[in-house]
């Protein structure tokens, strides 16, 4: 069964101005959703070591809002000190305390966002190894673990084999797909009301790595029929809907109908990316989740016998 | 609760006793997500044209102070993503009560964007009171 869920990031320009952690998970089960996405450094008050009573609250809250908590999102932060990268004896403990902690609040997936090494975003090869030696503690948990496939990179290439090769050896590894690899239409590269320098302060180097962030990728969702197995969760990103209850830039439909004929298990999480105007978030996820039950009631209908 | 600005109207103020001796501001990390101290490179502050650099910035997170160069050894101390750092530069005399435009740079280190595109800085500006 697809579950339709919300990530919390979705609530980047509400959360802790309009929206306390309570009204955030009350909107999302307001919306029907029931699955719920939060970044650990982002949503749990005192990260990476909240009091009990915080612990506590969370529970009642996802037991209140009846929510089934999904996806624990967590950074790998390879850069931690300046003069040089994280090595794997540092590495490791970094991902058994946010596996412990996701157990703790009751998350059955884990996603570390790997520092990368190169333009193309290859992973820090710390990964591999820091992975295989926090399995035992995922396996003890019933956590899986899953790296993020995040424009540009693409599904076929050397990072996607590289991960596939260590999930063809345990259950506990696999995918998370974000959808912003099928973008097949141009969007506005901004939706942040102040200004941000990458690196190079040069304004052209600027304009052209804005260009590179938002430009279509024009994945092929048929591409993603082979990995389906491995596909622990998938982050619907989204920067807009329309009154019509459409994708402009992302093609659901194909999507959608490639997750149904598999007979995928999995949340489809609501990721919303646009505009950070104070209550806009609400309103777009509902869009997208009327959206994404549609596609999926209609190929469900589709592929039944 | 946060402002929307990364640059917040609350805890602007002189500090110092007596006379005061100095100035500080209260900005929340511009992230979406709370950071390892270790990964900030500091915040340059504009305040009225008059530019205080990155190193004279005193950052008090957690009730702790520290300078830039301690940030980057405090690998287990957080910005939360909850609570604004407040930053704080001597400035013999204080800021005049009124108005003042306020320009605050902070630059980090974010693991997975490549090299070649870091470290990120980001530039906020408002305009802030200051009541007495």
């Amino acid at each position: 069964m697809i579950d339709f869920g919300v990530s919390l990031y979705s609530y980047g320009g509400d959360f802790l101005v309009t929206m306390t952690l309570e009204d955030c998970l009350a909107d999302v089960a307001d919306m029907g959703a029931t699955g719920i996405e939060i970044l650990a450094d982002t949503h749990i008050a005192g990260y990476p070591t909240p009091t009990a009573e915080w612990v506590d609250e969370w529970h009642r809250l996802v037991e209140r809002y009846r929510l089934t908590p999904t996806c624990y999102s967590s950074w790998l932060d390879t850069r931690l000190r300046k003069d040089r990268t994280l090595t794997v004896d540092e590495a490791v403990p970094i991902l058994e305390r946010d596996l412990e902690l996701a157990h703790r609040l009751g998350f059955t997936i884990i996603r570390p966002k790997l520092g990368v090494i190169s333009l193309d975003l290859v992973p820090d090869p710390v990964w591999r190894e820091t992975v295989e030696r926090a399995l035992p503690k995922a396996v003890e948990y019933g956590i899986r673990i899953a790296p993020e496939i995040h424009a540009p990179t693409p599904l076929k290439s050397k990072i996607v084999d590289d991960y596939l090769d260590l999930a063809r050896q345990t259950e506990h590894f696999g995918l998370l797909i974000d959808t912003g690899i099928f973008q097949n239409a141009e969007r506005s590269g901004t939706h942040s009301d102040s200004r941000y320098v990458f690196g190079n302060p040069d304004p052209a180097l600027a304009a052209q790595v804005a260009r590179e962030m938002s430009k279509p990728m024009n994945e092929d969702p048929a591409d993603l029929v082979e990995l389906m197995p491995y596909v622990f969760h998938v982050h619907a990103k989204f920067w807009d809907m329309t009154d019509e209850l459409t994708d402009p830039h992302v093609p659901y439909d194909a999507i959608v109908k490639v997750l149904v004929d598999a007979g995928w298990t999995g949340s489809l999480s609501s990721e919303y990316e646009g505009p950070r105007d104070l209550y806009r978030a609400s309103d777009m996820a509902r869009r997208q989740q009327a959206m994404l039950r549609r596609l999926v009631a209609a190929q469900a209908a589709v592929a039944a016998p | 609760m946060l402002e929307t600005h990364v640059i917040q109207a609350k805890a602007f103020k002189n500090v110092g006793d007596g006379e005061p001796s100095g100035f500080q501001v209260a900005v929340r990390c511009p992230y979406y997500r709370g950071v390892w101290a270790s990964l900030l490179e500091g915040a340059e502050l504009v305040v009225d044209g008059e530019t205080f650099a990155s190193d004279s910035v005193r950052w008090t997170l957690g009730g702790t102070t520290y300078t830039a160069d301690e940030l980057a050894e405090s690998t287990d101390v957080r910005w939360p993503f909850e609570e604004p750092a407040i930053l704080t530069v001597d400035k013999p005399g204080g800021l005049q009560p009124g108005l003042h435009e306020v320009e605050v740079a902070v630059t980090w280190r974010w693991s997975y964007i490549p090299v070649e595109m870091q470290p990120t800085t980001n530039i906020s500006e408002r305009k802030l009171v200051l009541v007495s």
